[in-house]
């Protein structure tokens, strides 16, 4: 996002990677330091009023999930009075805080912890939402089958065998289709249940029990 | 049931007078070597050179040794497709005038091999592409840039699947969480239940 950029090559302009004896240890999610555009921020978004905090949340919030939010952000300079400067690091402040927010598995992530940790930050206190966007491999997303029976071949009269077709649609949306010869699909099979016998045993196992 | 596998046809005629004329010693060899390689699409089972020392053991011209591998390879192949019994085959190559010493050549290589050469045959997929190899890892997620703090045990499947035409191996790697994996198994087993009722 190269407004956030943007913003933090001018928080760091100020000169303000370093300081923040005034807080104490500074802002728990965030880390032993808190980042230098947000602090910027925190500064900056005390003269920005309620309706441009929102529209300025939005469009993070919309950056964070991968849309493209040009068009926005021209809006919001265009209505409210904040320079240019002003909005690169309030938003890339808000980027960088909700990313980081957003890192935590709900399970650490108290409501109360967060709004204490903005409340030092002097912010008031927002709800982010829920991300679901992970870097993976492509995951089976439909699988058709069909078991023939080849009763008769040009090379066999009475052939009689069992084959099977598989049609794989995976989330990346590629699809393939192949046949698996009987005895590929027991070992395909005998694998298949081998790790997920693998998997049961290592959730069981005490490393899962370690508390986050 | 015993109709003729083999047409009395004049390149047949022709063929059998020559595998008569055959020396007899070296034939078994020749003839497992062919069944061997039957199920194969290759086009030429033997290379430049090594029909050249055929020619030579068999004293045969260019032209007739290809007619006489040919006829032998049809008739295989006609076995293969009729199922046949080693000693229908030995008394239907007798109907069409081969001596009777190489029909018994026939029969026994055929005794041998056959079953394995029909086996072949039914394995033989018209489908372009075909699963050849599975491979797979188990990994336990503890982190990643957008998520802290996982614990979530994954697998990655690798399935080698074969094009017919380029001869490669595509590898398809698709990754499963547990209920995935859990999911997937549960319709192999679908599918086996299949299996299970055509027998």
């Amino acid at each position: 996002m190269a407004v956030a950029a943007a913003g933090k090559a001018a928080a760091a302009a100020y000169g303000h990677g370093e300081s923040g004896g005034g807080r104490g240890a500074g802002g728990g999610f965030l880390g032993p330091r808190v980042p230098a555009e947000v602090e910027a921020m925190a500064r900056g978004v005390q003269d920005v009023g309620q309706e441009t905090f929102r529209r300025l949340l939005k469009v993070t919030v919309n950056a964070l999930e991968g849309k493209d939010c040009k068009e926005s952000v021209k809006l919001i300079a265009e209505s409210s009075n904040l320079s240019e400067e002003q909005l690169a690091f309030l938003i890339s402040g808000m980027y960088t805080l909700l990313r980081e927010a957003l890192r935590l598995p709900l399970s650490t992530f108290k409501q109360e912890v967060f709004k204490e940790d903005l409340k030092e930050l002097r912010r008031p206190a927002s709800e982010g939402t829920a991300l679901m966007q992970r870097s993976r491999l492509p995951s089976v997303q439909d699988l058709k089958w069909r078991v023939d029976v080849a009763i008769s071949t040009s090379s066999l009269a009475r052939a009689l065998q069992p084959s099977i077709l598989m049609m794989m649609k995976l989330s990346d949306g590629t699809a393939h289709r192949f046949e698996v010869p009987i005895a590929k699909f027991q070992e395909l099979r005998y694998n298949v249940a081998l790790i997920l016998k693998e998997m049961n045993d290592l959730e069981k196992r005490s490393i899962l029990k370690i508390q986050d | 049931m015993a109709a003729s596998v083999v047409p009395e046809s004049d390149s047949i005629r022709r063929a059998v007078s020559l595998l008569n004329a055959m020396d007899p010693g070296r034939f078994p060899r020749l003839l497992s070597r062919l069944l061997q390689k039957l199920h194969l699409k290759a086009e030429s089972i033997f290379s430049e050179e090594e029909e050249e020392k055929l020619q030579i053991a068999f004293s045969l011209e260019k032209q007739d040794l290809h007619l006489v591998l040919e006829t032998i390879s049809f008739i295989l192949e006609q076995a293969v497709y009729h199922n046949l019994k080693p000693g229908s085959l030995q008394q239907q190559l007798q109907n069409i005038h081969l001596d009777q010493d190489k029909a018994e050549t026939f029969a026994s290589a055929w005794a041998a091999a056959g079953q394995d050469t029909i086996e072949k045959f039914r394995q033989r997929v018209l489908t372009p592409q075909k699963l050849e190899t599975i491979g797979w890892q188990l990994n336990l997620q503890m982190a990643e840039s957008v998520q802290a703090k996982l614990k979530s045990p994954q697998a990655v499947l690798e399935l080698g699947v074969s094009d017919e035409d380029s001869k490669n191996l595509k590898k398809v790697f698709v990754e499963f969480s547990h209920q995935e994996l859990f999911e997937f198994y549960n319709k192999l087993e679908t599918i086996q239940a299949q299996l299970d009722s055509l027998m």
